[in-house]
């Protein structure tokens, strides 16, 4: 009996050790601007990377009868008619985790800083679908951009979708940049207080066809605040190829789904989605895809929707993390009606629109209040910023109407005047320089004192000054009054109290 | 050459002509082909073209080609002849070439799919497993 044991161990081993892989192979027919024509493959499935000779790796995105269209990952120019292309198998991957933070990846998760190899444990496909129904969770906890006028009027929640939209040079990659350097101060302050129940946010930020020396300015920004340590960033630059700015996005929003899935929360700023569409129309092109409005393909809306529909909080069992994702879109001469504007506004919740015309008045961040809207995020502001904020929009919109009309009049009954006074005044209050995030608890004092009729005794052109020095006040000297607004969430008797006294003595102080 | 979507879509319509129960059938072809050539109808040196291209195509889909490091003996290669046709049917065709690149061992290739059991396979998995 024995023997025949030992017989079919032996034929299992010889089996194993002669056993011949089976492959399935093409050959490349045409290839060129980084696209491939290859015949054969008749194996190959959709998204499943190629082998080319010398390393090289392609994505399969046209299945045809005869032949297979691949987008190259890399030098395209080393691949030549008649080479042998290889299926692998495998979907393309990115390393994931913690062991990202605090570097700068290429499209595929490899290292540009030169601080040596990511030591990954764990590696996510790059095209994922998205969380179901069941897996998600109502969006009800804030992300705290720091910049006053959006956490009043746009505020944003953990898992949400919130657009940033404007012209060039209005500021949206700073807005991007102030939400990614207050979650690093948010961290800092949370990791200090030593909180068992602190959950750090993670940045990730996705740099599509941008300028290498703009990506090597943010890097800077994030470096000179210390914020780099908490931030991945996946930089596709305008000399990488159009495959790797149209891969950047779906890395960015895997490596960003391993923190959404381990309990964690994180938000992906992607910079910018117009250029992503550009990337994506030329790869269709240049596949033979069929064209449509203005030469994008028909799937284009798809592209957009599946990765931003990544972004979500997920419920307790089903990760009980967030990601909460900042795309960015370029107009040109503020037409928010063109293609991908529409878009992908119709995918978001909300959008933040940043006009030319306030930037250039001084009015910086430069939010035109009418348009912005946020379509879930009111639920997850805290109470206090509900109870001060909660008809600064409207008024404001108010405001804005009543300011071109009174322009050509002078007499103005006293409701009137009384609007536009405080309307002057809150636009004075929003105005807020870069790189300078400010608090909620800070945030929610100041506007409770305007709500309350302190600045309205002040000139508009000190509003600034009486501003800067009331925080100063307000953070060295009633600590404990900010540190109550944050700990209980809102302004109760207690806390309106001691704001009463506090401006009261600001008050006399300030002259 | 470029070839027009109406050729492509002519010559796809012949090549299904030309199959028996999924099988292609020389004769058909030959008949096809001369009539076209004969015939010539608009842009049919187009149409031949994209035919070929197809005919070509599902030949190498019922053809072997078998590379090993050194040449194989009679009884080898009849055995081989044998066992694919046991797998592919008794119409497939084979070819037997020598490639010293392989090391040892032979590379099988049907249509697109490969078998391959040379050293120069497992070498380069190693190499990548390392």
């Amino acid at each position: 009996m024995s023997n025949i044991l030992q017989e079919l161990e032996a034929k299992i081993e010889g089996i194993q050790s002669a056993s011949t892989s089976k492959t399935n192979v093409g050959v490349v027919r045409e290839i060129g601007d980084g696209v491939a024509k290859i015949e054969g493959l008749s194996g190959a499935m959709l998204n499943e990377m190629l082998e080319f000779p010398g390393g090289l790796y392609g994505l399969a995105l046209n299945l045809e009868e005869t032949e297979v269209g691949a987008i190259i990952l890399g030098d395209y120019t080393k691949i030549s008619e008649g080479d042998e292309v290889k299926t692998t198998g495998r979907l393309l991957q990115v390393p994931v985790g913690k062991e990202l933070l605090g570097r700068v990846v290429d499209s595929l998760g490899q290292p540009l800083d030169g601080k040596g190899p990511i030591n990954a444990k764990e590696f996510y496909p790059v095209e994922k679908i998205a969380p179901g129904i069941i897996k998600r969770k109502s969006v009800n906890q804030p992300v705290q951009t720091g910049i006053m006028a959006i956490d009043a009027m746009v505020p944003v929640g953990r898992g949400q979708r919130e657009l940033i939209i404007g012209d060039r040079a209005t500021g949206k990659t700073t807005i991007a940049l102030d939400t990614i350097l207050n979650q690093a101060k948010i961290n800092q302050a949370g990791e200090a207080s030593g909180d068992p129940n602190f959950r750090p946010m993670y940045s990730i930020y996705v740099a599509i066809g941008q300028k290498n020396a703009n990506i090597a300015r943010v890097i800077g920004t994030l470096e000179e605040h210390d914020a780099l340590k908490y931030t991945v960033i996946v930089a596709a630059s305008a000399s990488d190829s159009a495959t790797n700015q149209y891969i950047a996005p779906f890395s960015g929003a895997s490596i960003g789904e391993w923190f959404m899935q381990n309990g964690q929360d994180a938000i992906i700023v992607f910079d910018d989605l117009s250029k992503h569409a550009n990337a994506y129309r030329q790869i269709s092109l240049l596949l033979k895809r069929p064209s449509g409005r203005e030469a994008y393909p028909g799937d284009v809306f798809y592209l957009h929707s599946r990765l931003l529909e990544r972004s979500a909080r997920l419920a307790e069992g089903y990760g009980n993390g967030s990601l909460t994702a900042f795309p960015i879109i370029e107009t040109q001469a503020g037409d928010v009606s063109a293609y991908i504007a529409t878009n992908v506004i119709s995918i978001t919740d909300g959008q933040i629109y940043l006009e030319a015309d306030l930037f250039f008045q001084g009015i910086r961040p430069a939010i035109s209040v009418g348009l912005s809207v946020s379509r879930v995020g009111s639920a997850a502001q805290i109470k206090a910023m509900k109870q001060v904020a909660g008809k600064i929009k409207g008024d404001l919109a108010q405001y804005r109407e009543l300011a071109a009309f009174a322009q050509f009049g002078s007499d103005l009954d006293a409701r009137t005047k009384a609007t536009l006074e405080r309307g002057q005044r809150v636009v004075e209050l929003f105005k807020q320089t870069q790189y300078q995030p400010m608090d909620v608890q800070l945030q929610a004092a100041i506007l409770w004192s305007m709500q309350k009729g302190y600045l309205d005794s002040i000139p508009v052109e000190r509003i600034k000054e009486f501003q800067a020095k009331l925080q100063e006040f307000l953070s060295t000297r009633k600590e404990s009054t900010l540190a109550k607004i944050l700990a209980k969430k809102q302004i109760d008797e207690e806390v309106e109290k001691e704001l009463t006294a506090a401006l009261e003595e600001f008050k006399v102080i300030f002259k | 050459m470029k070839i027009s979507r109406e050729a492509r879509r002519a010559a796809r319509e012949m090549y299904r002509l030309s199959l028996v129960d999924g099988r292609l059938d020389t004769a058909r072809v030959k008949d096809i082909s001369d009539r076209l050539v004969s015939e010539k109808p608009r842009s049919f040196l187009e149409i031949l073209k994209e035919y070929t291209r197809l005919v070509r195509l599902e030949l190498a889909n019922r053809h072997a080609v078998i590379e090993s490091a050194l040449a194989l003996s009679e009884d080898e290669s009849n055995r081989i002849l044998a066992d694919l046709k046991t797998r592919f049917g008794n119409d497939i065709t084979a070819e037997f070439r020598v490639q010293p690149g392989l090391l040892a061992g032979i590379r099988i290739k049907v249509g697109s799919d490969v078998w391959d059991g040379s050293v120069r396979n497992r070498l380069n998995t190693l190499s990548q497993q390392l």
